[in-house]
C-alpha cells in the first residue's frame, strides 16, 4: 500500500465523481445543478492538478495535461456563471453553456481516471 | 530545453505541498463564508454568494482587509472569519516561506548555474580551451592565454570557482564547479564542439590525469591534449594514447639543468623560447664540481640523472619533507643531526647544493644551513609554490627552479606555438656542436633579442603568399627573408623549422626551400622583422615588391604611369 497513491487516487477519482454530480441533470434547469457542487469540483480538481505536478514520466505529463484541461473548463464555467448572475443579471440563457463546459471537463476527468487506473494495473508493486 | 526542464521540476516538486495547503485553506474559508447565514441591512437573513465570498477571502487571506462586505457580519460570521484568518494567513505565509527557501536551495542554484553554463558554451563561437582545475599554475595560464583563445574552467570545488569569478577575467572565463571524473561533465564543457582546441589537465595525481586523457581521447580525437605526468611509466601510457603534449615538470627541469651544466648553447636555444636573450650571463653559469642533492624524490632523481649525464659527481641525502616534519616535529631544517648529515655528504668540498624536497621552508633552511657550513657554496632551490617567491628572493638563493612557473610557462608556450614543442624535443636530442651552430646562425641573422612565432601558409594567416602559391607561383625562403625597405638586404629573420601538409618536419630548412601551401613555419626574428614578415605575407603590394622589386600599380594609377618594362 502506498499513501501517495491513495491520496492522489482519492483526489483524481473524487474530481471525476463531483464533476459528474454537477453535470448530471437537465441541461437548462439550474435547480439540477448546485453551485456548491461546482465549487467543490473546482477545489478538488485544483488539488488533483497539484498532486500530479512533479511526475516527469510520459504518463505523468499526460495526466497533468488532462487535469489542466478540466481546470480551465471548470473555472470558465464558474466565471460564466458569475458574469451572468452579477453583471448581466440574467442566468436563464447561460445554463447550457455552464453545464456543457462542465461536461467537457468531465470528459477530461474520465480520461484522467482511465490513465490512472491503467498505470495502477501496470504497476507491479 | 532539458536543463530548463530540471529547474522547472525542482520548483514544482518543492511547491506542491504549499500549493495544496493554500487551495485547501482558501476553499474551506470560502465554503464557510457561503454557508453561514448573515443579516442584510434590513435585518433579513441572507447567504453570501460565491463571488462575494471569494472576494472577501482573497483580500482577507492576503491581509489586505477591505472590511466586511456586502453587509456588516454577524457574530457567527465573525467567529468563522477569525478561524479563516488563522488557517488562510498561515497557509499564505507557509507558501511564501517555501518560495523563499526554494530561491536559496543549493540544488536549484546549482541547476540554474549549470543551465547558464550550458547556454554560454552553446553560444561560444570562438576557438576555446578547456582547463581542468583552478590553481596557481592554471591561473597564470589563464592570465596569459585569455584573449587569444576563450577559456573554460572546471574545478571540483565551488570555492575555487567563486575565487575565479572574483578575478573578473576579460573576456569572461566560463567556469563550472563539477566532479571532473564524470565524462558527462567533459561533454558539458564542450569537448565535442568543433571550436574546442585543447584540453589542459595538470593535476598532481598522475592516475587521474591519465584517466581524463583517455576519456577525452575517446570523446574527441581532434583536440590537443596537454596532460601532466610525473613518471616515465605514465608518460609511456600517454604516448601510446597518441598524446603529444605530455608535461613532465621534473623531466623539464632535469633537461634544463643538464643543458645549463653541460651545453650552454642548447640551453640558450631552449631559453630563447621564454624570451631569454641569446647570451649567457655569468651568474647563470652553473659551477662544475661535486654536487649535493637533498631530497631524492622525483625531482632529485631527475637532477641526479642530469648530473650523471654531465659526468659530474654528486652525493645525495634522501630526505622526505613529510617524514622529516613528523619525526622532528619541526618545519625547519638545521639541528645538530642535520649539520652532521650535511657534513657527511661533503658540504665542505661541494661546489653546489640542491634542495629538492616538497616543502619550501625545509628547502630554504637546508640551503641556509649549507651556506653556514660552506659560505662559497652555490645554492639551488626547488620552489614548489609561486606564492613563496618573495621569501626565496630575499634569501639570496643562487638559482630557483619554480615548479609551478616552469610548468605554466611550458604549457603556455606549446599552446601558443605548438611547433616550439617539436623544436625543443630536437634541442634535447641534439649535441652541443649543433646548438653552437644554430646559436651562431641566429646571432648573425637576427641578433640577441629573438622573438619566436608561428605562421601557417593559409588564406587567413598569409593571404598574399597563399594566393600566390595557389596560382602556381614558386617562392623560396631566401626571397621571403628579404627586407621590406630594400629587397637587396636581408631581413632579421630565421626559419627554425617547417612542418608540411603531411606533418613531416624539417629542422632549419635551407634557404632554397620552396614554400608550399599549408606549410607551418616556426620563425625567429626581431620584433620589427616579425611585424614586417606578417605584413609581407598578407599584403599583395609588399609581396609583389619582394618578388619583383617594383611597386604594384593599382586602380586608375595603372593608366597614368608608364612602366619602362611593360
Amino acid at each position: 500500500m502506498n499513501t501517495q497513491k491513495i491520496i492522489s487516487g482519492f483526489f483524481i477519482i473524487m474530481a471525476m465523481t463531483l464533476n459528474f454530480g454537477f453535470f448530471y441533470g437537465d441541461i437548462d434547469k439550474f435547480s439540477h445543478h448546485s453551485p456548491y457542487e461546482l465549487f467543490a469540483t473546482i477545489v478538488v480538481n485544483l488539488i488533483a492538478t497539484i498532486l500530479k505536478l512533479g511526475d516527469k514520466t510520459q504518463l505523468g505529463s499526460v495526466l497533468l495535461a488532462t487535469s489542466l484541461v478540466a481546470d480551465i473548463q471548470l473555472i470558465s464555467a464558474a466565471i460564466v456563471w458569475g458574469i451572468a448572475l452579477y453583471v448581466m443579471h440574467d442566468v436563464t440563457n447561460s445554463a447550457q453553456i455552464i453545464v456543457s463546459l462542465s461536461g467537457g471537463a468531465l470528459m477530461a476527468n474520465i480520461v484522467s481516471v482511465i490513465l490512472f487506473i491503467g498505470d495502477t494495473l501496470k504497476s507491479k508493486r | 530545453m532539458r536543463e530548463h526542464d530540471t529547474i522547472f521540476w525542482i520548483i514544482v516538486r518543492r511547491m506542491r505541498t504549499p500549493l495544496i495547503v493554500l487551495i485547501a485553506t482558501m476553499a474551506i474559508s470560502i465554503l464557510g463564508m457561503v454557508l453561514i447565514p448573515g443579516v442584510d441591512s434590513n435585518g433579513k437573513p441572507y447567504h453570501m454568494n460565491f463571488l462575494d465570498a471569494i472576494y472577501f477571502v482573497t483580500y482577507m487571506a492576503s491581509t489586505i482587509g477591505f472590511g466586511e462586505i456586502p453587509y456588516e457580519f454577524t457574530y457567527a460570521q465573525r467567529m468563522w472569519v477569525i478561524f479563516s484568518i488563522f488557517i488562510a494567513v498561515i497557509g499564505w505565509f507557509y507558501a511564501i516561506g517555501a518560495l523563499v527557501t526554494l530561491v536559496q536551495d543549493k540544488q536549484l542554484l546549482a541547476e540554474i548555474n549549470l543551465a547558464r553554463f550550458k547556454r554560454k558554451i552553446k553560444d561560444l563561437k570562438e576557438p576555446f580551451i578547456i582547463i581542468l582545475g583552478y590553481n596557481n599554475i592554471t591561473k597564470t595560464l589563464i592570465n596569459k592565454l585569455n584573449g587569444t583563445k576563450r577559456i573554460v574552467v572546471i574545478d571540483k570545488s565551488q570555492e575555487k570557482i567563486e575565487a575565479l569569478e572574483l578575478e573578473n577575467f576579460i573576456p569572461e572565463v566560463y567556469a563550472l564547479s563539477a566532479n571532473i571524473d564524470n565524462p558527462e561533465i567533459l561533454k558539458l564543457a564542450g569537448i565535442k564542439k568543433r571550436n574546442c582546441k585543447a584540453l589542459i589537465v595538470l593535476f598532481n595525481n598522475d592516475f587521474k590525469n591519465t584517466k581524463i586523457a583517455l576519456l577525452a581521447r575517446l570523446l574527441n580525437e581532434r583536440i590537443d591534449l596537454v596532460i601532466k605526468s610525473t613518471t616515465k611509466a605514465q608518460s609511456e601510457h600517454l604516448k601510446n594514447l597518441g598524446i603529444k603534449s605530455i608535461i613532465d615538470p621534473f623531466e623539464l627541469i632535469g633537461n634544463r639543468f643538464y643543458l645549463a651544466l653541460d651545453a650552454p648553447a642548447l640551453w640558450l636555444l631552449e631559453m630563447m623560447f621564454y624570451k631569454h636573450p641569446l647570451k649567457v650571463d655569468t651568474i647563470e653559469v652553473l659551477p662544475r664540481g661535486k654536487y649535493i642533492i637533498c631530497g631524492y624524490g622525483r625531482m632529485g632523481q631527475a637532477l641526479g640523472k642530469a648530473l650523471e649525464r654531465a659526468n659530474l659527481s654528486f652525493s645525495y641525502i634522501d630526505l622526505k619533507s613529510s617524514q622529516y616534519k613528523q619525526t622532528k616535529q619541526s618545519a625547519l631544517f638545521g639541528d645538530k643531526q642535520d649539520y652532521k648529515l650535511l657534513e657527511e655528504a661533503g658540504v665542505k668540498e661541494a661546489v653546489a647544493i640542491v634542495a629538492a624536497t616538497k616543502d619550501d621552508l625545509i628547502n630554504l633552511t637546508i640551503l641556509l644551513t649549507a651556506k653556514k657550513l660552506n659560505p662559497n657554496i652555490y645554492t639551488i632551490a626547488r620552489e614548489n609554490s609561486i606564492e613563496d617567491i618573495t621569501i626565496f628572493q630575499s634569501a639570496k638563493i643562487d638559482r630557483n627552479y619554480i615548479l609551478e612557473a616552469i610548468t605554466s610557462e611550458y604549457v603556455q608556450l606549446i599552446i601558443h606555438t605548438p611547433l616550439a614543442r617539436i623544436f625543443l624535443e630536437e634541442v634535447y636530442r641534439q649535441n652541443e656542436a649543433w646548438g653552437e651552430r644554430v646559436v651562431r646562425m641566429l646571432k648573425q641573422r637576427v641578433g640577441d633579442e629573438v622573438e619566436i612565432f608561428e605562421l601557417k601558409v593559409s588564406k587567413n594567416k598569409a593571404f598574399a603568399l597563399h594566393q600566390f602559391l595557389k596560382n602556381d607561383g614558386k617562392v623560396t625562403l631566401k626571397e621571403l627573408s628579404k627586407s621590406l625597405e630594400d629587397r637587396n638586404k636581408e631581413a632579421k629573420i630565421a626559419f627554425l623549422l617547417v612542418k608540411n601538409r603531411k606533418e613531416q618536419v624539417t629542422f632549419l630548412p635551407p634557404q632554397n626551400y620552396e614554400v608550399k601551401v599549408s606549410d607551418t613555419f616556426l620563425i625567429a626574428a626581431t620584433k620589427e622583422a616579425k611585424e614586417d614578415f606578417e605584413l609581407l605575407v598578407n599584403n599583395i603590394n609588399e609581396f609583389h615588391y619582394i618578388l619583383t622589386g617594383k611597386d604594384l600599380k593599382f586602380g586608375i594609377l595603372k593608366f597614368f604611369s608608364k612602366d619602362e618594362n611593360e
